[in-house]
């Protein structure tokens, strides 16, 4: 577990071994891959090589411009850590925290406000062990169905401040104004969390309460929810 | 907005040091010790990147790209998401480092400073990689019940898809 805390960044490098976790992406890759090489066999054979070397030179741009901007938001981070700031902010992150999950365990909030502090700086790596440790403690809590819910969707939509990936990304495109993104990227996570947040809460708040009254009703979602 | 942006920066910088001194942290030892996290991060996220832009590459020369998006592109144009997007907005909910190779074609193709452009960075920006969220963080639970959750993400998602096209009209 503690391997892929550390060098998981962008959603990616879940162990391919692991069985609790199929990737839709190896369909994926693997149907596009096919279709799009077949085409080029009856096309053009000869610009096959070129693309896919182009293709991975794109790539190595991209992760050198990337690896500046981490190299710059991750020292930031760590001078947060060690002077005790992400605790700070996730301290004053912790009544709203409260009041969406609906839950008062202290450990589980304070690891939901660690984990959704530093996703507020887009650097949803670093921000996945907090969420991993915040989601087993969340489960252990009375409320768990409810709660669980909404710290999923809190981090699928995920609120960001700062889009770090993003300013990276037009920096390396040469960008005439990098940062130009910042305020409408702003708005759109805020509208995508508050839709998330108001949906679960009509949806799923409700659930909960009548969940008490009809228990076999949390068996039969989670039937449908394996499907 | 962007002069306030040019202040913001610095400011948190000075701000954090300041900060730091006051609590007597070593901040040249902690902030290299935070860029060293950066190189990890990188090598784990190169492959994917890599796979998706070569995969890319190959969609933009054999033609199927097109053909994709020229089906796709009824329903986009009806909720007002430019159909230069299509790709990004289907893959971001798969791969993290997958639509960054996207994006990037994107911006290239299209010009940084364009109106598609300009959607498909707030579109990226707009939600997170929402099934390896529910992969990853929720592995190992035996409670599964996150398939309304996962409904509702997709939702919100979408839905802030097509918001961010229209203020990107706007602003």
């Amino acid at each position: 577990m503690r391997s892929f805390y550390v060098i998981n960044l962008l959603g990616e490098g879940v162990n391919a071994r692991n069985p609790a976790y199929s990737n839709p992406m190896n369909t994926l890759f693997s149907a596009i891959f096919a279709v799009c090489t077949f085409l080029l066999l009856c096309t053009s054979p000869e610009n096959f090589l070129p693309a896919m070397l182009e293709g991975a030179s794109r790539a190595a741009t991209l992760c050198v411009s990337l690896l500046a901007t981490y190299a710059v938001w991750m020292g930031l981070i760590k001078v947060w850590e060690d002077c005790g700031v992400a605790r700070g902010a996730s301290k004053l992150l912790k009544p709203a925290a409260k009041k969406l999950l609906k839950t008062n365990d202290e450990e589980a909030l304070s690891a939901v406000c660690m984990n959704m502090s530093v996703n507020m700086l887009g650097i949803s790596g670093a921000a996945t062990p907090y969420g991993i440790q915040a989601a087993k403690l969340l489960d252990k809590t009375e409320n768990a169905e409810y709660s669980s819910a909404m710290f999923f969707v809190l981090n699928a939509t995920s609120l960001q401040l700062i889009p770090t990936s993003l300013i990276a990304v037009r920096v390396a495109m040469h960008s005439s104004n990098p940062t130009d993104i910042v305020l409408p990227s702003f708005l759109a996570t805020l509208f995508s969390t508050a839709v998330g947040v108001i949906l679960t809460r009509i949806f799923l708040f409700k659930k909960k309460e009548s969940a008490g009254a009809v228990p076999d009703f949390i068996p039969k979602t989670t039937r449908a929810g394996t499907r | 907005m962007t002069t306030v942006l040019a202040f913001f920066f610095p400011a948190i910088f000075l701000l954090t040091f300041l900060a730091a001194f006051f609590k007597k942290v070593k901040v040249y030892d902690s902030f290299t010790e935070g860029v060293k996290g950066a190189i990890p991060l990188i090598l784990s996220v190169f492959p994917y990147i890599a796979a998706v832009t070569m995969l890319s590459k190959l969609l933009e020369i054999s033609g199927l790209g097109e053909k994709i998006t020229h089906f796709l592109s009824p329903v986009f144009s009806f909720t007002g998401i430019p159909q230069e997007i299509a790709p990004l907005v289907l893959i971001k909910p798969l791969s993290g480092s997958g639509s960054i190779a996207v994006l990037s074609d994107i911006l290239e193709r299209y010009g940084v400073d364009s109106y598609p452009a300009r959607c498909a960075c707030v579109a990226y920006g707009s939600s997170e990689t929402i099934f390896y969220i529910g992969a990853v963080y929720f592995a190992g639970l035996k409670r599964k019940r996150l398939t309304s959750a996962l409904l509702i993400s997709i939702i919100s998602y979408l839905a802030s898809v097509v918001f961010c096209c229209f203020l990107c009209r706007i602003l």
